[in-house]
């Protein structure tokens, strides 16, 4: 167990080959594996994006895997209360180095709608029990958001960005 | 119906005295004052007249606690509210978990955020809470929990079992449809029992609502049900219409109705992916997705939202309807009736599927009353029961529609009628386009801050999982004084333990699958 209560991979390796780690970076970019992990309204929107109209195909990230051993990006798509949390860093913890987090949605980002003095039940942001790469905000978001939310972890993972960035209409 | 109740009770159950109440008020039509002696008699009473438990909760008024039970008929419309106080110092009451079966449930649930020890309840260990909690979390005043409950928060202690083993199915499983998690003590393949334990999603939404105003407590209806979350926000504001006693007008009661229904339609869609999706054919569920998105495009531009729609106001709408929305709406039905052979094709007289469902997870109607159940799993068993006509809301009363039933209650039946009906909310739909009456959408003089009188009221509407009710206790100011959510789900849920024994694994799924839960629903 790490100081944040999870264990974390931060150490690098002895030997560094930069060309090789570059290659590597990019097919790991194009071809993340997302868990099958449905926590409230968000996963819902997460199956939209990886159905027909919104086709996570086109961006490598449809092999959703229920196992986390299998995975390398877990998708936070809902509210984490106290009872579901330690299930939540056991996932993690699972899943093989490198791994990425997004914290899909307003509950995995701060608590959203639910937080209210007196509560009892909530983990008050998902940042609190694991490192989150990529923050998509919405109640829920819009599939769109998190395809948006993926093009954000490839820049993150390969340095830059492959798909142009869509002209801002408002 | 309700005449003849109150007659038999005061013939059969001597000193208890009943009140009729009136039901277009107050959303019940019989009350009875228990005391600790006669609760039982009372129970036993209506459990021979075949009434269900719709629902079992509990009101803090400081001085005392109140335990509220509802009965009701699946005949005919006979709500009775029974009540028993308690004294708030080491609250107990007698259980009745012996004579229904899903008070098992309810009574673990009042025993955790109350403190109301059930005398002779079976498993009184704490159901939906985590285990550090140190508080009874819906009294009215702090009061920590005891020595003695504190001994009950882990819930799964595996016991001496040699001969098997256990599964732990969920929280994270894709076939939970969420955060349930079901412990399986299984002999080989087959399960032995099958114990559901909730609370992975609990968000808190009643203590919520007793913070918040009437108004801003309109978003987390939707949110608690997010498949059919019109129905959810139809069922909030509806009950607090009759609180306070809102004429809504009729435009905007049909125009209720239509997008009540396509969400249903939406709601019922994803759950035939999902369902097939269980027994391993993914392929239904892109075809599902692809006409579900069809509603959600029609939805969006009306409501602003995808998903969570928040639309429904005290006393009409958020908006009124245009033309594009009709056409769109026109079009959507034409398009959806030409895909149902294809339905039929893909999935309906699938061999795989037939085989994995026929036969498999039978319910009796004559246990429903025991379980509470409701929505498609009750029509299932052949008892027409279905709120929208035996209560009928909204402008369902205008329209003419009918209620499939299944014969035998498998999951077959449960899958056909869901398919039926998508079909008929499709007819109701087309109907009420036809009638649409142009006017007002909205009730005029509807108060900013709302400040309902004094009492308290039940209302049901049909979720697309079942009898949606919405208890509320006022007392005058502006936030509930508690309000306490009657969910599908969770009555459906209970039958699992039931179905579920002596099956194989793989059955069960198939089970499971079948009830269309939704998880933030039963956690609440």
């Amino acid at each position: 167990m790490g100081k944040g209560g999870f264990y974390l991979e931060t150490k690098n390796p002895i030997i560094k080959f930069a060309i090789a780690e570059k290659f590597l970076n990019l097919a790991r970019a194009n071809s993340i594996w997302p868990m099958t992990f449905g926590l409230a309204c968000c996963a819902i929107e997460m199956m939209s994006a990886a159905m027909a109209r919104f086709d996570i195909a086109r961006f490598g990230a449809e092999v959703f895997r229920p196992s986390p051993r299998q995975a390398d990006l877990m998708i936070i798509n809902g509210t984490v209360t106290k009872k579901m949390a330690p299930t939540v860093v056991t996932l993690f913890e699972q899943m093989p180095s490198p791994k990425w987090v997004i914290a899909m949605g307003n509950c995995a980002i701060s608590g959203g709608p639910f937080v209210f003095e007196g509560q009892y039940n909530l983990i008050e942001g998902v940042d609190k029990i694991l490192p989150v790469d990529v923050y998509v905000p919405g109640c829920p978001p819009r599939p769109e958001a998190l395809l948006e939310a993926l093009m954000k972890l490839e820049e993150k993972i390969t340095g830059t960005r492959r798909f142009p960035v869509p002209e801002k209409q408002w | 119906m309700v005449k003849k109740t109150s007659d038999d009770i005061k013939n059969t159950l001597k000193g208890v005295d009943v009140v009729e109440i009136s039901y277009t008020e107050r959303g019940y039509h019989l009350a009875i004052e228990a005391q600790k002696e006669n609760i039982v008699s009372i129970v036993e009473f209506f459990d021979k007249k075949s009434f269900y438990l719709a629902d079992l909760c509990c009101v803090d008024y400081v001085d005392y606690l109140e335990l509220v039970y509802f009965f009701n008929n699946h005949k005919e419309p006979c709500r009775v509210k029974v009540t028993l106080k308690v004294e708030p110092d080491k609250p107990s009451a007698p259980t009745i978990s012996h004579i229904y079966t899903i008070a098992h449930w309810y009574e673990r649930e009042i025993h955790e955020f109350f403190g109301v020890y059930f005398e002779g309840h079976p498993h009184l260990v704490y159901l939906f809470l985590h285990d550090a909690i140190d508080i009874y979390p819906l009294r009215k005043k702090q009061v920590s929990v005891t020595e003695d409950d504190k001994k009950l928060l882990s819930s799964f202690k595996p016991e001496e079992f040699e001969d098997g083993f256990f599964i732990n199915l969920g929280p994270q499983h894709p076939s939970t449809h969420g955060v349930l998690r079901v412990v399986v003590k299984m002999d080989g393949e087959y399960i032995v029992s099958a114990e559901p334990v909730l609370g992975y999603l609990h968000r808190m939404h009643e203590k919520m609502a007793e913070n918040r105003s009437y108004v801003q407590f309109l978003p987390n209806p939707p949110r608690m049900d997010y498949l059919g979350a019109l129905n959810f926000n139809l069922g909030h504001v509806t009950t607090i219409e009759k609180l306070c006693n809102i004429e809504v007008p009729e435009r905007a009661q049909y125009i209720r109705t239509i997008t009540a229904e396509l969400n249903r339609i939406s709601s019922h869609l994803l759950w035939v992916g999902a369902f097939v999706a269980d027994l391993g054919g993914l392929t239904p569920f892109l075809y599902t997705f692809q006409d579900r998105e069809h509603i959600l495009d029609i939805l969006e531009g009306i409501t602003g939202s995808r998903l969570t729609y928040c639309y429904f106001r005290f006393g009409g709408l958020y908006n009124d309807v245009d033309d594009a929305f009709i056409d769109a709406t026109k079009q959507f039905i034409k398009h959806l009736r030409g895909r149902f052979g294809m339905y039929e094709k893909l999935v309906t007289k699938n061999v795989i599927f037939i085989n994995r469902v026929k036969g498999i997870g039978v319910l009796e109607p004559g246990i429903t009353t025991k379980y509470g159940c409701s929505g498609p799993v009750i029509r299932s068993t052949g008892i027409p029961f279905d709120i929208r006509k035996v209560e009928p809301y909204a402008a369902y009363d205008k329209i003419d529609f009918e209620i499939p039933v299944g014969a035998t209650g498998d999951n077959m039946d449960r899958y056909m009628i869901r398919i039926r009906e998508m079909e008929i909310s499709l007819n109701i739909i087309e109907k009420a386009i036809e009638k649409l009456p142009s006017g007002p959408f909205k009730a005029e003089k509807v108060p900013k801050k709302l400040k309902p009188p004094k009492g308290d009221v039940y209302h049901a509407v049909e979720s697309p999982r079942g009898e949606l009710g919405v208890y509320i206790v006022s007392d005058e100011s502006d936030t509930p004084y508690r309000m306490k959510w009657r969910v599908p789900s969770y009555s459906n849920l209970m039958t699992f333990p039931y179905l579920a024994e002596g099956e194989l694994i793989s059955d069960a799924i198939a089970t499971l699958g079948s009830y269309d839960l939704v998880i933030p629903e039963i956690d609440r």
